[in-house]
């Protein structure tokens, strides 16, 4: 069953344990990909995850000269193919988001690639997988739809819906920090 | 509309159907034009490597038929045009010693790598050298009775050599060495694949194993050649030889297609090492948002040109195409969407983000 990595960004509380997992994977050579940023750093403690959102149409893969950033058949974008990337690095500037990292020595572009190794066989990334506060889940398609409903008010509006706050369509689906109905949270 | 298309056209292309058409049309020309010449007017052409002839120009056609599809692509396209403008800067010299001969980019991904590679890669390159121009009759060689071997290159006799010095056995043996050279490369590649979990997370057998085996089939079959020669008196050496053609065929064919696509694709590397090297003196680009210098001005309109021509666009209200930003104020910019808090604005220096500290 095809699983979609989903992030509830108000659940943050800054451990960077997704930072530390997403070194041990395999593929990764010890080297982290994500972000964790501080939301508003002079007046509170209020962080969020920021990773690669894989998208459909990803400008990295996009801008690439030499086709290195190819795209798996489970969505998602892989790091530059080593044998192919020249280091020009035409995604760094592309990505809206920010996201992929370069390797000046390696001249090497590296970024998340959703863990491929275990996505790929259905086991969920390593982030998802040491989360402690459930930010970062590996959920099913059914889940993520009961997942967005609760985020649908009974007056009709939607109070918390990303598609306004990305810029495009994307593999990994985030949820703002929004009303929650008839729902109690844990964290 | 094709019509004023093709008048815009250089008459020379008008000739041919496609540019595929013409650039494979000029290059069959060139070797056909090289043969006569190097072999002076065909009386010197090796009919015993004549397969191996065919299988270059088929090899040729894939190359052609890849690589000009490849650059149509609008990222390529501007990376070879302006790469092109910049290949006579001084740095050009150094950058191919450093990133095509030293490897020193794989040097920095481990003294492994960089030892399998440059087995691998220089084996092969040196092997091209060699057997090119021995299919094409560019290069030969005759004796005397005198003990002495002429090298001729290109028609003309290059230099005169002991056939029992050490030039000669080089010449002799070019194959053999470069042969031992490979196997040793890809040998060490396939145990490092083999072992190493890195690698093993990521790695196919078909995209990955499979143009190793084929080095090593090449590799091997070459040097059972020379095993047949020296130790058996060319036992099975026709069957042999027929085989390390096939090999070597199917090996050429292949090339354009797979992970080998590299070699000859890597020399653009220089281009982009010109290129960013060049624009970034020209001028910087200077973040929208905190003033920090990130990338060559040129290199950020490119990359908007090019999203611009796969129909991305990212102008936001606030004036600014996102890649006129700088990374972190990226990340930051999109935390401030998420948020609603203007985070990009915070004067403030991103957090540690490197999990090793």
């Amino acid at each position: 069953m095809k699983k979609v990595l989903y992030i509830e960004l108000e659940n943050c509380i800054g451990c960077r344990s997704c930072l530390a997992a997403c070194t041990q994977c395999g593929g990764h050579e010890e080297r982290n990909r994500n972000y964790v940023i501080d939301v508003n750093p002079f007046v509170d403690r209020q962080t969020m995850p920021m990773m690669c959102l894989h998208c459909e149409n990803p400008p990295c893969a996009r801008s690439c000269p030499v086709q290195a950033i190819q795209v798996h058949e489970t969505g998602a974008v892989l790091s530059a193919m080593t044998e192919k990337c020249l280091g020009c690095q035409n995604c760094t500037i592309a990505c809206p988001y920010g996201i992929p990292k370069f390797d000046v020595e390696q001249n090497l572009m590296y970024k998340c690639d959703l863990c491929i190794d275990r996505t790929k066989d259905g086991i969920p990334p390593m982030c998802a997988s040491v989360c402690p506060t459930d930010t970062l889940q590996w959920v099913t398609e059914e889940e993520l739809a009961v997942k967005k409903s609760q985020f649908r008010l009974s007056n009709g509006m939607m109070a918390s819906m990303e598609d306004p706050y990305l810029e495009n369509k994307t593999n990994v689906h985030v949820s703002l920090p929004g009303i929650l109905e008839g729902k109690e949270k844990l964290f | 509309m094709n019509s004023e298309v093709k008048q815009t056209q250089p008459s020379i292309q008008r000739a041919f159907a496609s540019r595929y058409a013409m650039n494979m049309f000029f290059t069959i020309l060139i070797l056909f034009i090289l043969s006569y010449v190097g072999s002076r007017m065909f009386t010197h052409m090796d009919l015993n490597l004549y397969g191996y002839m065919v299988g270059t120009l088929v090899f040729l056609f894939g190359l052609f038929y890849r690589f000009l599809s490849w650059s149509e692509r609008p990222p390529a396209k501007l990376m070879i045009q302006k790469g092109k403008k910049l290949v006579f800067r001084k740095r050009t010299a150094q950058t191919t010693t450093n990133d095509i001969g030293l490897q020193r980019f794989i040097w920095n991904r481990g003294l492994y790598r960089w030892f399998q590679h440059m087995m691998m890669g220089w084996g092969v390159i040196i092997s091209c050298f060699v057997t090119f121009p021995l299919v094409f009759g560019w290069m030969y060689f005759t004796m005397d009775d005198n003990g002495f071997y002429t090298v001729v290159f290109m028609g003309l006799n290059l230099l005169t050599i002991s056939a029992d010095g050490f030039l000669a056995f080089l010449f002799y043996n070019s194959l053999n060495i470069t042969a031992i050279m490979v196997i040793t490369g890809a040998s060490m590649a396939i145990y490092r694949r083999l072992k190493n979990m890195q690698a093993r997370a990521e790695q196919t057998v078909i995209f990955d194993f499979m143009p190793l085996y084929m080095l090593l089939f090449v590799s091997i079959t070459g040097l059972l050649l020379t095993v047949s020669n020296v130790f058996f008196h060319g036992f099975l050496q026709p069957e042999l030889s027929l085989v390390h053609q096939f090999s070597v065929i199917v090996t050429l064919i292949y090339l354009p297609f797979g992970k080998l696509a590299h070699i000859p694709m890597r020399p653009l590397g220089i281009y982009v090492k010109n290129y960013r090297e060049h624009y970034a003196k020209e001028s910087m680009k200077k973040c929208k948002v905190c003033n920090n210098e990130f990338v060559s001005t040129e290199q950020s309109n490119d990359v908007i040109s090019v999203l611009n021509q796969n129909e991305i666009q990212f102008k936001k209200e606030e004036g600014f195409h996102l890649a006129e930003l700088c990374l972190p104020c990226r990340r930051n910019y999109r935390i401030s969407k998420f948020s609603g808090v203007k985070t990009h604005l915070t004067k403030a220096k991103e957090a540690n983000q490197d999990a090793r500290g």
